[in-house]
């Protein structure tokens, strides 16, 4: 090394002089050297020692040279940058518009599936609790237990792991009044703070003997937020403050600290002990903690250090196997221990979920093809520098110099963009939130410091993809000598690039496209399907009082529904309608005895509607056979209920029902007659086979059914809005105290649909920016194409060619590069297709149909984007063109 | 080399090379004769100290170095105060005079000022 050599030379040089010095003075050469010796002291350790400093320093200086040229060549960049504005505009915002996607999906996902809830110590220890079930369709896993489930488990796993059950937050009023704010409330046990490692940053938690199941203790945990929104975070007087939830006043003894929001996407707002938020004792049969029909609690464990997991998993199962756990048929359930994240399973992704995964997707193939033309605009670029980079070259300047130059370049432009695109982020991530989970509250701002370093770490690496490209073609040796012979040689392997280009955009735009038209083929697949109701002429209205009244309440069904004829003089009402409960709304269901055997040996339970007589003509539900119920409510009459196709293959099958008979709750009850079979109609979701449903009527129910009487009311569509605002003014008078509640069935089938419609337009919207981009892409190849070339056009016309040879030829060139793109990617989207087919409705992702019209848009796009240049190549001037030789 | 003359070198060798550079650029041997010659032998200076003292300089930022010819035609690294080093050397030299004159006043009272 060349600092050793110095050293040494060095301390040669002192060596040399001072015996030289010693010698003169009269000393012999080795009394001198002695003499020298004993002078410098030791001199490996001094040699070592100078040795260290002087790398130090070698070292300092090497970094300072590197952050030097780095600089310089940021200062170039800046302003070659600045000297084509337009350009760099339009490379900037191409770029932005695929970072700010990506920005925006990242936000998204990045809180779905990859962070642990904020605030909670060591997650990773933690397991969310899940057991397959057996549903209908099949074994998933699911999320929800009830309380005994819980405490078998919880005991079994003693020692090893503790555990916390708490309910999902619901949004509940706090106060009273139309206008109330709401809260999301939580109902959680008293471990779970300590078991997630929360402490209280004002006040305390909730004991374990204030969350006993048999009493109530009024008393509530707010969060950070909550405080500060609701009480100004007035840490005086919080403790101690009265709040009222669902009409129940509640003491508030500690606040949550800041960050922490709960275990759920949604963010809990208020904690209460499980009996203070479910009631002592329930209007049901049992309280909630022996009630196996209240299952919906999460239960989380946190691992003790070095337990077994999975024997800790099979013990668990063995707790929900047990006889008197759960529900009766659970016998076959399965425990599975999961991240804390619900997202990463081992449940099935909800829709939306599933949804936006693949959208993480579509934003990269964005990027890739926004990343396509800045290569694009910048090889333009190049080829008007070409002087300035071959003057460079031949000042001697290296090539991996003038690359990192170039790339530098580039990456400057993307880190530009990523300003504007974390802007477009944190919008497009709010919008993102709102469009796929409308119903999750959540708790942080969709921008953070993940994705702000998310944003700048893809926008380097695009910048640094898209700018070396362009870079190392600009810095090729056969550029200088293709610049000697003059501009119009060298430049075929250019335009292969830029047809690769093209060939890449277009297969993306094809993917896309294939997408989004797949999305709106299930979209309206899903919308023909006759779910039995006039989805888009219906609408629904009730009422809720904030406070408890048994006469009162007991009287309402009746009331409501003597205000048919008011009801029905609202201008645009076609009919009025009732209902103990609209659909999707909730599930009643009753025990049943049909006068055959068919459903013996399993538990005879049944799912039932309460309905007005002329419930089905106003929802749009068919009778198929019989008749619906007698209209005379005045009239005393003998039992009838009314059953679904469902209902009648299952208990009846192959006989026709009407005038059998039914015995609801037990054996001995009167015989309640089967008069009429009517549509089987959407149940929950238009996902699954339809529950079979009995229909009992609302005046002469068979047995005390559930009769909280909302009103239908059928309209058209455009009545709607108008037509629930004047419903609830009539309510308002009438019940005064009340607050009237009104949707419609478009509004209680929004979520159903919601995702392909969400894939519908996410699909679209990014397939036509795609599809734009590729355009300009298309546009601006051919144009440079035809650009080069205009010598040899005027040459041909000159030779006598035609000019719609030439601008079938030009028209023929640029598609045939396209036809590439449209077929490669018409075979990327058939072997992809199945990321998408479960998800899609009615419609394989395979459809030769789909690819048929995506392929003639993307052609039908290409011709006109090659049109203009090929026009302007058919009418190149073959004098022009023979002068410049 | 005793500790008594360890403790007076360890502080004042940086002073003293500054001091000698500051008549100029010069070698590391020139700086040690400098040195050598100027103390007539009343304390030793370990060259190899020296050599180290300066390298430290150098990272510090006190002296720059370059390699010239010497009086004798030989290749040798040259070494030379810079702003900072010229800066340091004026600390020094006020605090190395404050501490001198300290001493001094302790040395020269009389027993009289101190009842």
């Amino acid at each position: 090394m060349s600092a050793h050599r110095d050293i040494d030379a060095e301390l040669r040089f002192h060596f040399e002089a001072r015996i030289e010095e010693l010698v003169a003075q009269g000393m012999s050469h080795d009394e001198a050297r002695a003499r020298a010796n004993a002078e410098f002291g030791d001199v490996d350790a001094t040699r070592r020692s100078l040795r260290e400093i002087d790398s130090r320093i070698a070292r300092r200086r090497n970094r300072a040279e590197v952050l030097d040229g780095m600089l310089q060549d940021v200062r170039y960049a800046a302003r070659s940058l600045w000297r084509t504005p337009a350009v760099s505009i339009t490379i900037i915002l191409t770029l932005a518009l695929g970072l700010g996607v990506n920005a925006a999906m990242f936000s998204l996902l990045d809180v779905i599936f990859l962070r642990p809830p904020a605030g909670v110590v060591r997650p990773a220890e933690l397991r969310r609790v899940w057991s397959e079930r057996t549903f209908r369709d099949g074994t998933r896993f699911w999320p929800g237990f009830d309380f005994s489930q819980f405490s078998a488990v919880a005991r079994q796993l003693e020692g090893q792991a503790d555990l916390i059950v708490y309910g999902v937050p619901s949004q509940r009023k706090l106060g009273h009044g139309e206008t109330a704010p709401k809260a999301s409330v939580a109902a959680a046990s008293a471990t779970y703070f300590s078991v997630l490692g929360v402490k209280p940053q004002l006040g305390r938690f909730y004991t374990t003997d204030e969350d006993r199941v048999e009493t109530l203790t009024p008393v509530a945990v707010v969060s950070d937020a909550f405080w500060k929104r609701e009480f100004g975070g007035d840490a005086a007087t919080v403790i101690g403050r009265q709040i009222t939830i669902d009409d129940q006043r509640l003491t508030v003894i500690g606040v949550a600290p800041a960050g922490f929001s709960g275990t759920e996407l949604t963010a809990t707002d208020v904690w209460l002990p499980m009996t203070t938020s479910l009631g002592p004792r329930a209007s049901l049969r049992k309280p909630w903690w022996q009630n196996p029909n209240i299952n919906g609690f999460q239960v989380v464990l946190r691992l003790h250090p070095g337990a077994p997991e999975s024997e800790l998993a099979q013990r668990a199962t063995a707790a929900l196997r047990r006889k008197g756990i759960g529900w009766a048929q659970d016998t076959a359930t399965v425990a599975a221990f999961g991240s804390i994240i619900a997202a990463r399973g081992p449940g099935t992704l909800k829709a939306e979920t599933a949804v936006a995964t693949r959208l993480g997707g579509v934003a990269l193939i964005v990027l890739v093809i926004a990343c396509a033309n800045v290569i694009n605009l910048l090889l333009a670029r190049a080829v008007k520098r070409r002087k300035e980079i071959a003057v460079r070259l031949a000042l001697g300047i290296s090539r991996a110099r003038l690359i990192r130059m170039l790339v530098i370049e580039s990456v400057l432009l993307s880190l530009l963009a990523t300003v504007a695109a974390i802007l477009a982020g944190q919008w497009g991530g709010a919008l993102l939130r709102v469009l796929l989970m409308p119903e999750v509250r959540f708790a942080a701002s969709p921008l953070d410091g993940r994705v702000f370093a998310f944003s700048l770490a893809l926008a380097i690496a695009a910048g640094a993809l898209a700018g070396l490209v362009p870079a190392l073609q600009s810095a090729s040796p056969e550029l200088t000598s293709a610049l000697k012979a003059g501009s119009r040689d060298g430049v075929s392997h250019r335009s292969r690039l830029r047809n690769a280009l093209i060939v890449c955009q277009a297969a993306l735009s094809v993917m896309l496209l294939i997408g989004a038209v797949l999305f709106v083929r299930s979209l309206h697949n899903v919308k023909q399907v006759d779910i039995g109701y006039a989805v888009d002429r219906l609408a629904f209205a009730t009422i809720r009082f904030d406070t408890r009244d048994s006469a009162r309440d007991a009287a309402l069904g009746a009331r409501i529904r003597a205000l048919a004829p008011r009801l029905a003089s609202i201008p645009g009402v076609q009919a009025v309608g009732f209902t103990g409960m609209r659909p999707k709304f909730g599930i009643s269901w009753t025990d049943f005895f049909p006068d055959v055997d068919t459903v013996a040996g399993k538990k005879p339970s049944g799912f039932y509607t309460a309905v007005s007589p002329n419930y089905f003509s106003v929802v749009g539900t068919r009778l198929i056979r019989g008749r619906t119920f007698d209209p005379d409510p005045m009239r005393s009459l003998p039992p009838t209920v009314i059953v679904d196709q469902a209902m009648a293959e299952r208990v009846w099958p192959n006989t026709d029902p009407i005038g059998h008979c039914v015995h609801f709750d037990s054996p001995n009850a009167p015989c309640a007659t089967v008069i009429g079979v009517v549509q089987t109609n959407l149940f929950q979701s238009v996902n699954e086979k339809p529950e079979p449903r009995f229909y009992v009527s609302l005046d002469h129910p068979p047995f005390k059914a559930h009769d909280e009487s909302e009103i239908v009311l059928r309209a058209p569509a455009d009545r709607l809005v108008a037509l629930q605002k004047s419903v609830a003014e009539l309510l308002r008078a009438e019940f005064p105290g009340a607050i009237p509640i009104t949707t419609t069935m478009s509004a209680v089938m929004e979520p159903e649909y919601r995702p392909w419609q969400l894939g519908a337009t996410l699909f679209s919207l990014f397939g036509g920016l795609a599809l734009l981009v590729a355009g300009i892409g298309i546009f601006s190849t051919v144009s440079y194409a035809v650009s080069q070339r205009t010598h040899e056009f005027g040459v041909r016309v000159a030779l006598g060619a035609r000019a719609s040879d030439v601008l079938g030829q030009v028209l023929g060139e640029g598609l045939r590069v396209v036809a590439v793109g449209v077929v490669t990617g018409i075979i990327m989207a058939y072997l992809s297709g199945r990321l998408l087919a479960s998800l899609l409705y009615g419609i394989a992702p395979t459809d030769p149909l789909t690819m048929l019209i995506v392929a003639v848009i993307l052609m039908g796009i290409a011709a006109i984007a090659a049109l203009l240049p090929a026009w302007r190549a058919s009418r190149a001037d073959p004098v022009a063109a023979l002068r410049t030789d | 080399m005793t500790s008594r003359e360890l403790d007076l070198l360890q502080g004042t060798l940086d002073v003293l090379v500054l001091r000698a550079l500051s008549w100029g650029t010069m070698h590391g041997y020139a700086v040690a004769r400098f040195i050598r010659s100027g103390s007539d032998g009343t304390f030793k200076v370990l060259d190899g100290a020296l050599y180290t003292a300066l390298h430290r300089m150098e990272e510090r930022g006190w002296v720059e170095s370059e390699w010239g010819t010497s009086e004798k035609k030989k290749r040798a690294k040259f070494y030379r105060l810079t702003s900072a080093g010229r800066r340091a050397l004026r600390a020094e030299t006020d605090t190395w005079n404050d501490y001198v004159a300290a001493v001094a006043r302790v040395m020269t009272a009389t027993l009289e000022a101190a009842t």
